[in-house]
């Protein structure tokens, strides 16, 4: 299955689903609760009509702060209203001194944080009864680290018990802005556990930095790494990111085309995932 | 399980950069990539405000508009998980913190909540409306209004102008209606009268027109023929407009 993140920007293109196809559609609750109105009925509309993934944005898993229960509550609520088959969210945290910051900012690369992280993955999955899908994000500065981020990984995965939403754009600026192999990294990876995979573009704004903006279509290398990368787990839902600078809906399929091309020929062994 | 203090204390100093600008130094972070984080995030916000606050930003010198979102959200802990709540948050902060003095712009909070209101309506969770009927009598039967919506009161006629001088010499008791149109979802506007707000918030209340006409004079109002009649041509054009939905069974 390959899906697409709904946007307010291309909402009648995908309701019409007669210039773009995907499998799936993924959306953040945080963007959905506590609406009515007309979005309200386009997203019920868009509901009907595809499977459905979430992403949240905010539940700022590594904060020092404890989680916000209400915002969980409804988040356990939305996600069973809509029937959402994963519910993925970030290693990273949003939110600190009590204050959203409204960005993903990087975890220190330390024990205590992996410890910390693990039990809040497990505190919000004991009461949304559902494993969460961690994605490795993508990052432009190390805070002060004591352990690799493999390492860091591994110990909140292996902690936590969560799965893993791979995206191999951010794997791919990764290592490229920190100077590392992403197919040694991902080689690495408790490959085991991913559940979902994200695809996006970026901008390489300076010799030495590569910016994560969901704004460019997806790089070639980046095709590359993951058609490289699929071949080491199994099938997994694959999302197409495009949030900035959208394009015509053409240019979209051709993406997910591209994409599904590539899960047929290197999945074609194995059972559909649904 | 807790964190020991170490990352905790990483991740105050991080977020105090963000959203402070203040110095400060994190083993191991390249300053020119913890920029890039307090530039993203400050972006991100300014992008919020101006598209939230569109009129009131391209009416403020934009030093002075710049400046009010880096002290707001430098001083401010922003408590929504949503981002588009956070337009709220700053024109609370700006009525706790007296901008209207502080900016020596009288109308800053009324430009605010007219601007967030939209904001508000557009998105407002549905609620259901009473039970209705499309006929009965307008004087004697109880009204049903469209649930969604807000009266606002202002000092300044903030839905009518948005150049300072006009705004200052307009100084009053100005009223504005938003409803969200059922069908389409869109937010309709209205200037109304200090007497229509009244009848308003009396028929919300369950009051019928007749009972409002009636005590109309305790609040030292003259009923005239006109104004019965004025009341009542209103409530039919709100109909059309589908803020009044029609008459308790």
């Amino acid at each position: 299955m390959v899906g697409l993140g709904f946007r307010r920007e291309f909402a009648e293109e995908m309701i019409s689903g007669t210039q773009i196809t995907p499998d799936f559609i993924e959306f953040a609750p945080e963007n959905w609760m506590h609406i009515g109105g007309y979005w309200k009925k386009m997203l019920h509309r868009v509901v009907e009509k595809y499977p459905v993934l979430c992403h949240g944005l905010s539940l700022s898993i590594g904060s020092p702060e404890e989680p916000d229960k209400e915002f969980l509550r409804y988040v356990k609520s939305f996600l069973d209203e809509y029937q959402v088959r994963i519910y993925s969210e970030h290693l990273s945290y949003s939110k600190c001194d009590n204050a959203h910051l409204y960005d993903l900012l990087p975890m220190p690369f330390r024990m205590d944080a992996a410890l910390h992280m693990a039990g809040r993955i497990q505190q919000v999955q004991d009461y949304l009864q559902r494993p969460l899908a961690m994605e490795i994000i993508s990052y432009y500065t190390p805070v002060s680290p004591e352990m690799s981020e493999i390492d860091f990984i591994s110990e909140v995965v292996q902690r936590s018990g969560c799965q893993l939403l791979l995206d191999v754009n951010n794997i791919y600026i990764n290592a490229f802005n920190h100077h590392y192999d992403a197919k040694d990294f991902i080689t690495r990876l408790p490959l085991d556990k991913v559940a979902y995979i994200h695809m996006a573009g970026h901008e390489q704004v300076s010799p030495e930095m590569i910016l994560d903006t969901h704004g460019h279509p997806i790089a070639d290398p980046v095709y590359d790494l993951f058609e490289w990368t699929i071949r080491q787990i199994r099938p997994v839902p694959v999302l197409l990111e495009r949030d900035f600078n959208i394009p015509q809906m053409p240019e979209l399929q051709a993406e997910l085309t591209r994409l599904k091309t590539i899960c047929h020929q290197q999945w074609k062994h194995h059972e559909l995932v649904a | 399980m807790s964190s020991l203090p170490d990352t905790p204390q990483l991740q105050h100093r991080f977020t105090q950069h963000c959203r402070t600008g203040i110095r400060t130094t994190l083993p191991g972070v390249a300053p020119d990539r913890l920029t890039h984080y307090r530039q993203a995030i400050r972006h991100m916000v300014k992008d919020t405000m101006e598209s939230a606050y569109p009129i009131t930003c391209a009416n403020i010198p934009a030093r002075k508009w710049e400046g009010m979102v880096r002290t707001f959200f430098a001083r401010h802990a922003c408590t929504s998980y949503q981002v588009w709540k956070l337009p709220l948050e700053f024109y609370t902060y700006a009525v706790e913190n007296n901008w209207d003095d502080v900016y020596d712009i009288p109308y800053l909070s009324d430009l605010l909540a007219f601007e967030w209101a939209e904001i508000e309506v557009f998105n407002m969770e549905d609620i259901a409306p009473a039970a209705f009927v499309s006929t009965g009598h307008w004087l004697e039967t109880p009204l049903v209004l469209n649930p969604e919506y807000r009266l606002l009161s202002f000092k300044y006629p903030v839905h009518r102008e948005a150049r300072r001088a006009r705004l200052l010499k307009e100084k009053g008791a100005w009223f504005v209606l938003l409803h969200r149109e059922p069908g389409t979802g869109n937010v309709k506007f209205t200037g109304i009268s200090p007497w229509l707000a009244f009848v308003i918030e009396q028929l919300a209340a369950g009051i019928t027109v007749k009972d409002i006409l009636e005590y109309a004079p305790q609040l030292g109002i003259t009923v005239t023929e006109e104004l019965e009649k004025d009341t009542l041509a209103f409530l039919t054009d709100m109909q059309q407009q589908h803020f009044v939905f029609g008459f308790q069974p």
